[in-house]
């Protein structure tokens, strides 16, 4: 099937070397150059290949072009018969295409699985762990001895074993320990966060009050600093208000919202008719009363897309916990993969564990994506078409 | 002569004013009253988060690269900001211009510049990205079925850690291991050369933000207005002249929303080449040369930073805000040519 194809596609690109070559060759015939010139040759070659062409050949190819609805010398193209032919072609394409986006993700989870094999003797654990996990292609060539979902186990072990001040009640926790932190800087800020920002969105939308363009455009003009150049300042002030130690530095800042998040739900607002708000000043009802009673409900498709984005970019985060958290008991769970992966990522026993981590680690963030796949594709959209 | 004349029309202008009955100034009433201050009560939480956290921080970090601030050194904050350093304000934007490192092993220029070809270098990834995307977009906007369970499949790792990714990575080219074995490309190989490694980090960037970017483009393609497609295929264009006369133009807002957001985030790269080349060394003794050809300017940063150069690292902070600033107004600029043109 592809051999066809790329025959196929071959077939336009020569019809238009024949109709091309003459103009071609007077446009190089000025300028010369090597490179003209050769190329002024090969196309006088094939040129008169095409016009040396046998008619039984002719024949051939237009019909075989003709079945593909191209009109290639004097044969009629169909637009119906393209259609079917460039829809073989991008569906080919595209199903290549998302393989490649897929199948990283079935490899994860395999090699997550891979294990040491026994030896000869039946006892002995060679140490190919690390082997037999990069060199899975659809499953590893050995899985684990101790029970399929071992990596698993030993994840949560060692990283238990790598911070060990992590304690409750003398026993180790330091994995669940993590996932609490990584809920706790999610949950909380994006909360707060989001509403903050849709309130926010609600004055710039809804509102007229004076200095709004200014403060729209200073709180908009704030996305041109990066974080790595803020990222000092912030923990030096937060060190010395204790924040580093217990979370803090991770929750407060997210709580004041953030201006791209109240910028869509901004833009969501604009489509939404003023006329409610009108009425529901009329009857009585205040800013506040509007906002929570009448804005929140209507506009609860973007609010909820920016909730779920933001719970998304705060449970991916790497850097600010890798800067502003000291405390082994306030480490997210990015940073326990990342702990893993510099103590155990090279280490030929423990490599698959590291594996199994990250695939523990992203596996909520699919399941939430395979939730509210609709809800977030189409926030994004709504970006694209208004930008 | 026309001194004289412009004096006599703003005497003129000035009596005219005067003659005019004074406006009475309008009371605000209450219910504009109200609303200015239901409106300042509902953006001031994300005023003052904006101030303190973002600009406040930034005249701080500014500050900060002024001073002599150690973590070794100093112990509070406030001896650390109080401390100018004595040999002047610029002198960690002198420093990290010298020639000569303070442990003779490699001078903080040779790092500076280092860190920040990298990291350009690692920048390759978005015209590639946004080719292929675009490409992808046009194959979607195409009147297929699936084409929602495409953009979804698309999406999926746009969406996934970057830190469970980056682990990923690092074992899929791991050396002799499944890219290697299935497509021959073996990038991680001890002795491969940097350029090459450095391919596996843009593959990765690439990979990651393809979703993100054909759905915008699928947005924007969407956008395009099909009427002007009829129009141009009823005056016999072909699909080929449609699509750069026609879409492209109707796309440009959305191309360059993309490009300057990218460029904005590619600047930041940190994560990718963070988990798969490790970090930057720690002090100079440990330097290797095979990993620190790979560490992007953010790493440099965060490297510095580990090593306790408060004042250092955040005077490179400031110099990445610099450029970032400096490229996207380059972008904005060429832009505003274009509507000229």
């Amino acid at each position: 099937m592809t051999d066809k194809i790329l025959e196929t596609m071959d077939e336009p690109v020569e019809e238009n070397v024949l109709t091309e070559v003459p103009s071609g060759e007077n446009a190089e015939a000025e300028k010369g150059g090597k490179f003209g010139n050769a190329l002024r040759k090969a196309g006088k070659a094939v040129g008169r290949f095409f016009k040396n062409i046998p008619a039984y050949l002719r024949a051939a190819l237009r019909t075989f072009c003709g079945w593909f609805g191209f009109g290639v010398f004097g044969g009629r193209s169909s637009k119906k018969r393209k259609k079917i032919f460039f829809d073989v072609i991008g569906y080919t394409l595209l199903t290549i295409g998302g393989i490649t986006m897929l199948y990283p993700f079935w490899w994860m989870f395999a090699a997550s699985l891979a294990g040491p094999t026994i030896g000869a003797d039946g006892v002995t654990v060679t140490s190919n762990a690390l082997q037999n996990m990069i060199t899975t292609i659809f499953w590893p060539a050995a899985t684990s001895n101790f029970g399929l979902f071992y990596n698993y186990q030993q994840a949560i072990t060692l990283l238990n074993s790598a911070w060990q001040t992590v304690t409750i009640g003398g026993q180790a926790y330091a994995f669940w320990r993590s996932v609490i932190n990584t809920l706790l800087y999610s949950l909380i800020p994006v909360t707060v966060g989001v509403f903050t920002s849709a309130s926010a969105a609600f004055a710039f939308a809804k509102l007229d009050f004076k200095g709004k363009n200014f403060v729209f455009f200073y709180c908009l003009a704030a996305i041109m600093i990066p974080f790595p150049s803020i990222m000092i300042a912030q923990f030096c002030v937060y060190s010395s208000i204790g924040w580093t130690d217990n979370g803090l530095a991770m929750i407060v800042p997210g709580c004041f919202g953030a201006i791209l998040t109240a910028f869509f739900i901004r833009q969501y607002l604009y489509g939404m008719p003023t006329a409610i708000l009108e009425a529901a000043r009329i009857d009585g009802a205040g800013y506040w009363r509007q906002f929570t009673s009448f804005v929140i409900p209507l506009a609860k498709p973007a609010i909820m897309a920016q909730f779920i984005l933001s719970f998304m970019g705060s449970w991916n985060n790497y850097l600010a916990p890798q800067v502003f958290i000291t405390e082994d008991m306030w480490k997210p769970l990015t940073l326990a993969i990342g702990q893993l992966d510099t103590s155990y990522g090279t280490d030929v026993t423990n490599a698959p564990s590291v594996m199994a981590a990250s695939v523990l680690a992203l596996l909520p963030i699919l399941i939430l994506f395979a939730i509210f796949q609709k809800t977030i594709i189409g926030s994004i959209m709504l970006t694209g078409s208004k930008e | 002569m026309e001194n004289k004349n412009i004096a006599l029309a703003q005497e003129a202008a000035y009596a005219d004013e005067l003659t005019q009955p004074v406006p009475q100034k309008r009371k605000i009433n209450r219910a504009k009253l109200q609303e200015n201050i239901w409106g300042w009560i509902f953006v001031s939480a994300l005023v003052l988060g904006t101030t303190v956290f973002v600009y406040i921080a930034f005249i701080l970090s500014l500050w900060i690269s002024f001073t002599d601030y150690d973590a070794f050194i100093m112990t509070t904050f406030w001896e650390g900001l109080g401390s100018i350093h004595p040999d002047g304000f610029w002198h960690w934007y002198q420093y990290m211009f010298t020639a000569e490192g303070a442990y003779g092993v490699a001078g903080e220029m040779e790092d500076f510049w280092g860190t920040l070809g990298t990291t350009c270098f690692y920048l390759i990834g978005i015209p590639i990205g946004m080719v292929l995307s675009l490409g992808i977009a046009v194959l979607m906007t195409r009147d297929i079925k699936l084409s929602g369970t495409f953009r979804v499949i698309y999406y999926i790792p746009t969406v996934a850690s970057t830190v469970s990714i980056a682990v990923m990575w690092t074992n899929l080219f791991g050396d002799g291991g499944f890219m290697a074995t299935v497509f021959g490309i073996n990038l991680l190989a001890a002795g491969t050369h940097p350029a090459l490694q450095k391919m596996c980090v843009i593959l990765l960037t690439v990979w990651k933000g393809l979703g993100g970017t054909v759905v915008l483009f699928v947005a924007g393609l969407n956008g395009v207005n099909a009427s002007y497609h009829e129009a141009a295929e009823i005056d016999g264009a072909n699909a080929w002249s449609i699509f750069w006369r026609i879409t492209m133009p109707q796309l440009y807002p959305t191309i360059f929303y993309v490009l300057v957001t990218s460029v904005i985030g590619g600047m930041q790269i940190f994560i990718e080449p963070n988990l798969i080349f490790g970090n930057y060394p720690a002090t100079g003794n440990m330097a290797t040369s095979g990993t620190r050809d790979n560490i992007p300017f953010v790493g440099y940063i965060f490297g510095v930073f580990n090593n306790g150069e408060w004042a250092h690292a955040s005077a490179l902070g400031i110099i990445l805000a610099i450029i970032i600033f400096l490229l996207t107004l380059i972008q904005f600029a060429l832009d505003a040519r274009r509507d000229k043109a």
